[in-house]
Protein backbone atom coordinates (compact mmCIF):
# COMPACT_ATOMS: atom_id res chain seq x y z
CA UNK A 1 0.00 0.00 0.00
CA UNK A 2 2.63 2.45 1.10
CA UNK A 3 4.58 2.20 -2.11
CA UNK A 4 1.53 2.25 -4.35
CA UNK A 5 2.33 5.86 -5.17
CA UNK A 6 5.57 4.70 -6.76
CA UNK A 7 3.56 2.95 -9.44
CA UNK A 8 1.97 6.26 -10.31
CA UNK A 9 5.37 7.33 -11.61
CA UNK A 10 5.09 4.69 -14.24
CA UNK A 11 1.40 5.23 -14.97
CA UNK A 12 1.37 8.98 -15.36
CA UNK A 13 3.54 9.12 -18.48
CA UNK A 14 0.88 7.11 -20.30
CA UNK A 15 -1.43 10.12 -20.03
CA UNK A 16 1.03 12.70 -21.19
CA UNK A 17 2.69 13.34 -24.49
CA UNK A 18 6.07 14.73 -23.37
CA UNK A 19 7.33 13.92 -19.91
CA UNK A 20 10.68 14.56 -18.32
CA UNK A 21 12.06 12.75 -15.32
CA UNK A 22 14.59 13.91 -12.72
CA UNK A 23 15.78 11.60 -10.01
CA UNK A 24 18.15 11.99 -7.09
CA UNK A 25 19.58 9.93 -4.25
CA UNK A 26 21.33 11.25 -1.17
CA UNK A 27 22.71 9.28 1.70
CA UNK A 28 24.62 10.38 4.78
CA UNK A 29 26.02 8.45 7.70
CA UNK A 30 27.30 9.53 11.08
CA UNK A 31 28.95 7.75 13.93
CA UNK A 32 30.37 8.70 17.31
CA UNK A 33 30.85 7.19 20.71
CA UNK A 34 27.28 8.05 21.75
CA UNK A 35 25.52 6.54 18.76
CA UNK A 36 27.85 4.61 16.50
CA UNK A 37 25.65 4.32 13.49
CA UNK A 38 23.06 6.86 12.42
CA UNK A 39 22.17 7.94 8.95
CA UNK A 40 19.65 8.99 6.41
CA UNK A 41 18.74 7.91 2.89
CA UNK A 42 16.72 10.18 0.60
CA UNK A 43 15.37 9.03 -2.76
CA UNK A 44 13.40 11.36 -4.95
CA UNK A 45 11.85 11.65 -8.36
CA UNK A 46 10.26 14.50 -10.28
CA UNK A 47 8.01 13.88 -13.26
CA UNK A 48 7.14 16.96 -15.26
CA UNK A 49 4.55 17.19 -18.01
CA UNK A 50 3.04 20.16 -19.78
CA UNK A 51 0.86 21.52 -17.00
CA UNK A 52 1.62 19.18 -14.17
CA UNK A 53 4.43 17.99 -11.95
CA UNK A 54 4.59 14.98 -9.68
CA UNK A 55 7.21 14.70 -6.96
CA UNK A 56 7.79 11.66 -4.81
CA UNK A 57 10.29 11.71 -1.97
CA UNK A 58 11.14 8.76 0.21
CA UNK A 59 13.25 9.17 3.35
CA UNK A 60 14.60 6.43 5.57
CA UNK A 61 16.19 7.85 8.71
CA UNK A 62 17.89 6.33 11.72
CA UNK A 63 18.77 9.02 14.24
CA UNK A 64 18.35 10.75 17.57
CA UNK A 65 14.77 11.00 18.78
CA UNK A 66 15.29 12.53 22.20
CA UNK A 67 17.91 15.27 22.06
CA UNK A 68 19.37 14.05 25.34
CA UNK A 69 22.39 12.03 26.46
CA UNK A 70 22.44 9.04 26.34
CA UNK A 71 20.61 9.11 23.04
CA UNK A 72 17.60 7.04 22.12
CA UNK A 73 17.58 6.29 18.44
CA UNK A 74 14.56 5.88 16.21
CA UNK A 75 14.14 4.66 12.68
CA UNK A 76 11.42 6.08 10.53
CA UNK A 77 10.28 6.05 6.94
CA UNK A 78 8.61 9.05 5.38
CA UNK A 79 6.99 9.14 1.97
CA UNK A 80 5.84 12.38 0.36
CA UNK A 81 3.87 12.33 -2.89
CA UNK A 82 2.93 15.71 -4.32
CA UNK A 83 0.97 16.38 -7.51
CA UNK A 84 0.56 19.88 -8.93
CA UNK A 85 -1.82 20.54 -11.81
CA UNK A 86 -2.12 23.96 -13.41
CA UNK A 87 -5.21 24.82 -15.43
CA UNK A 88 -5.15 28.43 -16.55
CA UNK A 89 -5.09 30.67 -13.47
CA UNK A 90 -5.99 27.79 -11.14
CA UNK A 91 -3.41 25.53 -9.50
CA UNK A 92 -4.53 22.40 -7.68
CA UNK A 93 -2.05 20.64 -5.40
CA UNK A 94 -3.10 17.38 -3.73
CA UNK A 95 -0.42 15.64 -1.69
CA UNK A 96 -0.03 12.90 0.86
CA UNK A 97 2.63 12.34 3.49
CA UNK A 98 3.01 8.98 5.20
CA UNK A 99 5.37 8.41 8.13
CA UNK A 100 5.99 5.10 9.87
CA UNK A 101 8.18 4.75 12.98
CA UNK A 102 10.09 1.51 12.54
CA UNK A 103 12.34 1.24 15.58
CA UNK A 104 11.94 -1.38 18.31
CA UNK A 105 11.45 1.35 20.89
CA UNK A 106 9.02 3.93 19.56
CA UNK A 107 9.37 7.60 20.54
CA UNK A 108 7.35 8.52 23.62
CA UNK A 109 4.87 11.37 23.44
CA UNK A 110 3.69 13.19 26.57
CA UNK A 111 -0.07 13.57 26.25
CA UNK A 112 -2.03 16.65 27.25
CA UNK A 113 -4.55 16.67 30.13
CA UNK A 114 -2.01 14.64 32.16
CA UNK A 115 -3.17 11.60 30.25
CA UNK A 116 0.21 9.92 30.53
CA UNK A 117 2.53 8.80 27.80
CA UNK A 118 1.90 7.14 24.44
CA UNK A 119 4.18 5.76 21.77
CA UNK A 120 4.32 7.42 18.39
CA UNK A 121 4.03 4.95 15.53
CA UNK A 122 3.51 7.29 12.58
CA UNK A 123 0.84 9.21 10.74
CA UNK A 124 -0.76 9.69 7.38
CA UNK A 125 -1.46 13.22 6.23
CA UNK A 126 -3.41 13.96 3.05
CA UNK A 127 -3.62 17.57 1.94
CA UNK A 128 -5.13 19.71 -0.77
CA UNK A 129 -4.07 23.16 -1.90
CA UNK A 130 -5.91 25.36 -4.38
CA UNK A 131 -4.37 28.61 -5.63
CA UNK A 132 -5.69 31.11 -8.13
CA UNK A 133 -4.18 34.11 -9.89
CA UNK A 134 -7.14 36.48 -10.17
CA UNK A 135 -5.10 39.14 -11.92
CA UNK A 136 -1.38 39.70 -12.43
CA UNK A 137 -1.25 41.32 -8.97
CA UNK A 138 -3.82 39.41 -6.91
CA UNK A 139 -3.21 35.87 -5.78
CA UNK A 140 -5.60 33.70 -3.75
CA UNK A 141 -4.44 30.63 -1.85
CA UNK A 142 -5.96 27.95 0.34
CA UNK A 143 -4.75 24.72 1.92
CA UNK A 144 -6.35 21.96 3.90
CA UNK A 145 -4.40 19.31 5.84
CA UNK A 146 -5.61 16.33 7.85
CA UNK A 147 -3.44 14.17 10.12
CA UNK A 148 -4.39 10.74 11.38
CA UNK A 149 -1.76 9.87 13.95
CA UNK A 150 -1.01 6.48 15.46
CA UNK A 151 -0.39 7.21 19.14
CA UNK A 152 -0.49 3.94 21.04
CA UNK A 153 -0.87 3.65 24.78
CA UNK A 154 0.81 1.00 26.90
CA UNK A 155 -2.25 -1.27 26.68
CA UNK A 156 -2.10 -1.10 22.85
CA UNK A 157 -5.03 1.31 22.68
CA UNK A 158 -4.87 3.73 19.78
CA UNK A 159 -5.73 7.25 20.92
CA UNK A 160 -7.40 8.08 17.61
CA UNK A 161 -5.53 11.38 17.49
CA UNK A 162 -6.49 13.52 14.50
CA UNK A 163 -5.63 17.07 13.49
CA UNK A 164 -7.16 19.36 10.89
CA UNK A 165 -5.56 22.54 9.59
CA UNK A 166 -7.33 24.81 7.13
CA UNK A 167 -5.80 28.04 5.86
CA UNK A 168 -6.44 30.55 3.13
CA UNK A 169 -5.86 34.11 2.11
CA UNK A 170 -5.07 36.63 -0.56
CA UNK A 171 -1.95 38.54 -1.60
CA UNK A 172 -1.84 41.81 -3.50
CA UNK A 173 1.49 42.63 -5.08
CA UNK A 174 1.56 46.33 -5.85
CA UNK A 175 3.68 47.64 -8.70
CA UNK A 176 5.75 49.68 -6.19
CA UNK A 177 7.43 46.76 -4.51
CA UNK A 178 4.93 46.56 -1.64
CA UNK A 179 2.72 43.56 -1.01
CA UNK A 180 -0.24 43.06 1.29
CA UNK A 181 -1.35 39.63 2.47
CA UNK A 182 -4.41 38.81 4.52
CA UNK A 183 -4.67 35.20 5.66
CA UNK A 184 -6.52 33.05 8.14
CA UNK A 185 -5.85 29.67 9.68
CA UNK A 186 -7.71 27.28 11.94
CA UNK A 187 -6.14 24.26 13.62
CA UNK A 188 -7.99 21.56 15.50
CA UNK A 189 -6.50 18.61 17.40
CA UNK A 190 -8.64 15.99 19.09
CA UNK A 191 -8.57 12.60 20.68
CA UNK A 192 -11.83 11.02 21.75
CA UNK A 193 -10.15 8.49 24.00
CA UNK A 194 -8.75 11.10 26.39
CA UNK A 195 -11.50 13.68 25.70
CA UNK A 196 -8.98 16.15 24.33
CA UNK A 197 -9.99 18.87 21.92
CA UNK A 198 -7.98 21.96 21.12
CA UNK A 199 -8.91 24.59 18.56
CA UNK A 200 -6.92 27.71 17.83
CA UNK A 201 -7.32 30.24 15.05
CA UNK A 202 -5.02 32.85 13.60
CA UNK A 203 -5.57 35.87 11.41
CA UNK A 204 -2.51 37.40 9.72
CA UNK A 205 -2.07 40.78 8.09
CA UNK A 206 1.32 41.16 6.44
CA UNK A 207 2.99 44.08 4.70
CA UNK A 208 5.98 43.14 2.60
CA UNK A 209 8.48 45.55 1.10
CA UNK A 210 10.97 44.86 -1.64
CA UNK A 211 12.37 48.16 -2.92
CA UNK A 212 12.90 48.20 -6.66
CA UNK A 213 15.32 51.09 -6.98
CA UNK A 214 18.38 50.24 -4.95
CA UNK A 215 22.08 50.73 -5.53
CA UNK A 216 23.67 48.03 -7.67
CA UNK A 217 24.38 44.70 -5.98
CA UNK A 218 22.04 45.46 -3.10
CA UNK A 219 18.92 43.52 -2.19
CA UNK A 220 16.60 44.48 0.66
CA UNK A 221 13.36 42.82 1.72
CA UNK A 222 11.25 43.32 4.77
CA UNK A 223 7.96 42.11 6.16
CA UNK A 224 5.80 43.10 9.10
CA UNK A 225 3.15 40.60 10.18
CA UNK A 226 0.46 41.12 12.79
CA UNK A 227 -1.06 37.83 13.93
CA UNK A 228 -4.25 37.76 15.96
CA UNK A 229 -4.66 34.49 17.84
CA UNK A 230 -7.77 32.95 19.27
CA UNK A 231 -7.13 29.91 21.42
CA UNK A 232 -5.25 28.63 24.44
CA UNK A 233 -1.77 27.26 25.06
CA UNK A 234 -1.09 24.20 27.22
CA UNK A 235 -1.30 26.35 30.40
CA UNK A 236 -4.86 27.21 29.30
CA UNK A 237 -3.74 30.83 28.87
CA UNK A 238 -4.86 32.79 25.85
CA UNK A 239 -2.26 32.73 23.07
CA UNK A 240 -0.90 36.25 22.77
CA UNK A 241 -1.24 38.29 19.60
CA UNK A 242 2.09 38.76 17.89
CA UNK A 243 3.84 41.38 15.77
CA UNK A 244 6.73 39.95 13.77
CA UNK A 245 9.14 42.19 11.83
CA UNK A 246 11.91 40.86 9.68
CA UNK A 247 14.40 42.77 7.52
CA UNK A 248 16.92 41.13 5.24
CA UNK A 249 19.81 42.91 3.54
CA UNK A 250 22.08 41.32 0.97
CA UNK A 251 25.02 43.38 -0.23
CA UNK A 252 27.70 42.35 -2.66
CA UNK A 253 30.77 44.52 -2.05
CA UNK A 254 33.04 43.01 -4.63
CA UNK A 255 32.20 40.30 -7.14
CA UNK A 256 33.66 37.78 -4.70
CA UNK A 257 32.29 38.99 -1.34
CA UNK A 258 28.66 39.15 -0.26
CA UNK A 259 27.07 39.87 3.11
CA UNK A 260 23.62 38.62 4.10
CA UNK A 261 22.17 40.15 7.27
CA UNK A 262 18.78 39.42 8.85
CA UNK A 263 17.23 41.26 11.77
CA UNK A 264 14.09 39.96 13.43
CA UNK A 265 11.92 41.42 16.16
CA UNK A 266 8.89 39.74 17.71
CA UNK A 267 6.56 41.55 20.10
CA UNK A 268 3.69 39.89 21.95
CA UNK A 269 0.50 41.62 23.05
CA UNK A 270 -0.96 39.70 25.94
CA UNK A 271 -4.02 41.09 27.75
CA UNK A 272 -2.82 44.68 27.53
CA UNK A 273 0.79 43.79 28.33
CA UNK A 274 3.31 44.36 25.57
CA UNK A 275 6.37 42.11 25.70
CA UNK A 276 9.49 41.82 23.63
CA UNK A 277 9.20 38.12 22.80
CA UNK A 278 12.31 37.72 20.66
CA UNK A 279 15.02 39.78 19.00
CA UNK A 280 17.63 38.24 16.77
CA UNK A 281 20.41 39.32 14.47
CA UNK A 282 22.11 37.06 12.00
CA UNK A 283 24.83 37.68 9.44
CA UNK A 284 26.70 35.63 6.86
CA UNK A 285 29.75 36.69 4.91
CA UNK A 286 30.53 34.69 1.79
CA UNK A 287 33.87 34.84 -0.04
CA UNK A 288 34.19 32.99 -3.33
CA UNK A 289 37.53 32.56 -5.04
CA UNK A 290 39.34 30.36 -7.57
CA UNK A 291 36.17 30.46 -9.65
CA UNK A 292 37.85 29.12 -12.78
CA UNK A 293 38.54 25.73 -11.16
CA UNK A 294 36.27 22.69 -11.59
CA UNK A 295 34.81 23.44 -8.15
CA UNK A 296 34.86 27.08 -6.99
CA UNK A 297 36.31 27.63 -3.53
CA UNK A 298 34.30 29.34 -0.83
CA UNK A 299 34.70 30.57 2.74
CA UNK A 300 31.56 31.34 4.73
CA UNK A 301 31.56 33.08 8.10
CA UNK A 302 28.28 33.16 9.98
CA UNK A 303 27.02 34.43 13.30
CA UNK A 304 23.70 34.73 15.07
CA UNK A 305 22.50 36.20 18.36
CA UNK A 306 19.01 35.85 19.70
CA UNK A 307 17.37 36.91 22.91
CA UNK A 308 13.96 35.78 24.08
CA UNK A 309 13.03 33.92 27.23
CA UNK A 310 16.09 31.92 26.21
CA UNK A 311 19.34 33.07 24.68
CA UNK A 312 21.03 31.42 21.74
CA UNK A 313 24.36 32.32 20.20
CA UNK A 314 26.04 30.76 17.24
CA UNK A 315 29.21 31.42 15.25
CA UNK A 316 30.58 29.27 12.48
CA UNK A 317 32.97 28.96 9.60
CA UNK A 318 32.71 26.66 6.63
CA UNK A 319 35.25 26.51 3.85
CA UNK A 320 35.71 24.48 0.71
CA UNK A 321 39.17 24.87 -0.82
CA UNK A 322 39.60 23.22 -4.20
CA UNK A 323 42.81 21.18 -4.39
CA UNK A 324 42.79 19.37 -7.71
CA UNK A 325 39.99 18.92 -10.25
CA UNK A 326 36.91 17.84 -8.25
CA UNK A 327 38.79 17.25 -5.01
CA UNK A 328 38.36 19.84 -2.24
CA UNK A 329 39.41 20.28 1.35
CA UNK A 330 36.57 21.00 3.78
CA UNK A 331 36.89 22.78 7.10
CA UNK A 332 33.90 23.11 9.39
CA UNK A 333 33.88 24.83 12.78
CA UNK A 334 31.00 25.95 14.96
CA UNK A 335 30.45 27.37 18.43
CA UNK A 336 26.93 27.39 19.90
CA UNK A 337 25.17 28.27 23.12
CA UNK A 338 21.64 26.94 23.53
CA UNK A 339 19.43 25.99 26.44
CA UNK A 340 19.51 22.30 27.21
CA UNK A 341 17.10 19.73 28.56
CA UNK A 342 19.88 17.41 29.74
CA UNK A 343 19.53 16.82 33.48
CA UNK A 344 22.38 18.23 35.55
CA UNK A 345 23.98 20.06 32.64
CA UNK A 346 22.97 23.53 33.77
CA UNK A 347 20.78 25.99 31.93
CA UNK A 348 23.06 26.41 28.91
CA UNK A 349 24.88 24.03 26.68
CA UNK A 350 28.09 25.30 25.11
CA UNK A 351 29.27 23.37 22.10
CA UNK A 352 32.44 23.73 20.08
CA UNK A 353 32.76 21.63 16.94
CA UNK A 354 35.74 21.51 14.61
CA UNK A 355 36.58 19.16 11.81
CA UNK A 356 38.46 18.84 8.55
CA UNK A 357 37.21 16.76 5.66
CA UNK A 358 37.50 15.92 2.00
CA UNK A 359 35.01 16.18 -0.83
CA UNK A 360 35.00 14.97 -4.41
CA UNK A 361 32.56 16.31 -6.98
CA UNK A 362 32.07 14.54 -10.28
CA UNK A 363 30.59 17.41 -12.26
CA UNK A 364 26.95 17.74 -11.26
CA UNK A 365 26.39 13.98 -11.26
CA UNK A 366 27.88 12.93 -7.93
CA UNK A 367 29.34 14.35 -4.74
CA UNK A 368 31.03 12.31 -2.05
CA UNK A 369 32.32 13.79 1.16
CA UNK A 370 33.60 12.89 4.59
CA UNK A 371 34.39 14.92 7.72
CA UNK A 372 36.02 13.92 10.99
CA UNK A 373 34.84 16.22 13.77
CA UNK A 374 35.60 16.76 17.39
CA UNK A 375 32.86 18.12 19.62
CA UNK A 376 33.43 19.58 23.05
CA UNK A 377 30.37 20.26 25.12
CA UNK A 378 29.79 21.23 28.74
CA UNK A 379 27.40 18.40 29.54
CA UNK A 380 28.15 16.40 32.66
CA UNK A 381 29.14 13.37 30.64
CA UNK A 382 30.83 12.91 27.27
CA UNK A 383 32.52 16.25 27.32
CA UNK A 384 34.63 15.45 24.28
CA UNK A 385 33.91 13.07 21.48
CA UNK A 386 34.92 12.38 17.92
CA UNK A 387 32.42 12.00 15.18
CA UNK A 388 32.71 10.83 11.59
CA UNK A 389 30.27 12.04 8.97
CA UNK A 390 30.15 10.99 5.35
CA UNK A 391 27.73 11.33 2.50
CA UNK A 392 27.08 10.47 -1.12
CA UNK A 393 24.79 12.50 -3.37
CA UNK A 394 23.78 11.32 -6.83
CA UNK A 395 21.97 13.32 -9.47
CA UNK A 396 22.06 11.49 -12.79
CA UNK A 397 20.25 14.33 -14.59
CA UNK A 398 16.97 14.73 -16.42
CA UNK A 399 15.77 12.73 -19.39
CA UNK A 400 12.62 12.91 -21.50
CA UNK A 401 10.46 10.13 -22.84
CA UNK B 1 32.55 52.74 0.13
CA UNK B 2 29.28 54.58 0.86
CA UNK B 3 27.38 51.33 0.56
CA UNK B 4 29.79 49.68 2.96
CA UNK B 5 29.25 52.54 5.44
CA UNK B 6 25.46 52.27 5.10
CA UNK B 7 25.51 48.54 5.67
CA UNK B 8 27.85 48.92 8.62
CA UNK B 9 25.57 51.59 10.10
CA UNK B 10 22.54 49.34 9.68
CA UNK B 11 24.37 46.45 11.36
CA UNK B 12 25.50 48.67 14.25
CA UNK B 13 21.94 50.00 14.67
CA UNK B 14 20.62 46.44 14.80
CA UNK B 15 23.25 45.46 17.40
CA UNK B 16 22.33 48.49 19.54
CA UNK B 17 18.66 47.55 19.28
CA UNK B 18 19.48 43.96 20.20
CA UNK B 19 21.55 44.97 23.21
CA UNK B 20 18.86 47.44 24.30
CA UNK B 21 16.43 44.59 24.93
CA UNK B 22 17.11 44.34 28.64
CA UNK B 23 14.95 43.21 31.47
CA UNK B 24 12.64 40.22 31.60
CA UNK B 25 11.81 38.89 28.21
CA UNK B 26 9.04 36.34 27.91
CA UNK B 27 7.77 34.36 24.99
CA UNK B 28 4.49 32.61 24.63
CA UNK B 29 5.64 30.82 21.50
CA UNK B 30 8.97 29.78 20.07
CA UNK B 31 9.99 31.49 16.84
CA UNK B 32 11.08 29.58 13.73
CA UNK B 33 13.02 31.60 11.19
CA UNK B 34 11.85 30.27 7.81
CA UNK B 35 14.99 31.64 6.11
CA UNK B 36 17.16 29.33 8.22
CA UNK B 37 14.88 26.28 8.47
CA UNK B 38 15.78 23.55 5.97
CA UNK B 39 12.84 21.29 6.86
CA UNK B 40 15.18 18.47 7.94
CA UNK B 41 12.67 17.31 10.58
CA UNK B 42 15.12 16.82 13.48
CA UNK B 43 12.97 19.06 15.68
CA UNK B 44 9.95 16.87 14.91
CA UNK B 45 11.87 13.82 16.08
CA UNK B 46 12.97 15.27 19.42
CA UNK B 47 9.71 17.02 20.37
CA UNK B 48 8.15 14.95 23.18
CA UNK B 49 4.78 16.69 22.80
CA UNK B 50 4.14 16.12 19.09
CA UNK B 51 3.99 19.90 18.75
CA UNK B 52 6.09 20.31 15.60
CA UNK B 53 5.39 19.36 12.03
CA UNK B 54 7.18 20.18 8.79
CA UNK B 55 4.68 21.90 6.49
CA UNK B 56 5.71 23.09 3.05
CA UNK B 57 9.39 22.67 3.93
CA UNK B 58 9.39 24.65 7.18
CA UNK B 59 9.02 23.57 10.80
CA UNK B 60 5.71 24.77 12.27
CA UNK B 61 5.16 24.74 16.05
CA UNK B 62 1.67 24.23 17.46
CA UNK B 63 1.30 26.86 20.21
CA UNK B 64 -1.37 24.79 21.96
CA UNK B 65 0.94 21.77 22.40
CA UNK B 66 4.40 23.33 22.87
CA UNK B 67 5.62 23.04 26.49
CA UNK B 68 8.83 25.11 26.08
CA UNK B 69 11.18 22.21 26.78
CA UNK B 70 13.62 23.73 24.23
CA UNK B 71 14.74 20.36 22.90
CA UNK B 72 14.06 21.59 19.37
CA UNK B 73 16.19 24.69 20.02
CA UNK B 74 19.04 22.50 21.23
CA UNK B 75 18.73 20.02 18.39
CA UNK B 76 18.15 22.27 15.36
CA UNK B 77 21.34 22.01 13.26
CA UNK B 78 20.72 25.41 11.68
CA UNK B 79 19.89 27.30 14.87
CA UNK B 80 16.61 28.32 13.26
CA UNK B 81 14.46 28.14 16.42
CA UNK B 82 14.66 30.91 19.02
Amino acid sequence: MKYAALFVIFLLPAFAAAVSFDGWANTRMEGDSLSPQTGRLDLGGLLRGGDWTFIIHERLSHGDSTGIVPRILNTYSRTDADLTIKAGPITVNPDVCWTVDLGDKKPEIVLPLQAGVACREGFIRPGLGIDADITDDIHLFSRGLYWKRDLIQEDDTNLGWTETRISGGATWNSPWGVSLTVAGLTHKAESDLINYESVWNRMDVQFGVRPQSLPPNMFVSGAVTYSIYDGSDFFDHDIADRLTSRVRLVQMFFPAVSVNTTFESVIDFDDGITRNACTSLESRVLYRFMKNRDVPSVVELSGKLSRSSIRTERAGIFSRINIYKGLSLLIDAEARITPTSVAGAGPCRKRYIFGPGLEYQLGTIARIWGIVEQERTNLDRNENWWRMRAGLELYPGAFSF
Amino acid sequence: MTRFANTLAAAVAAIILLSACKGPVESTQLVVNPDDCTGCGECVEVCPYNAIEVIDGDAVIDPALCHFCYRCVEQCPEGAIN
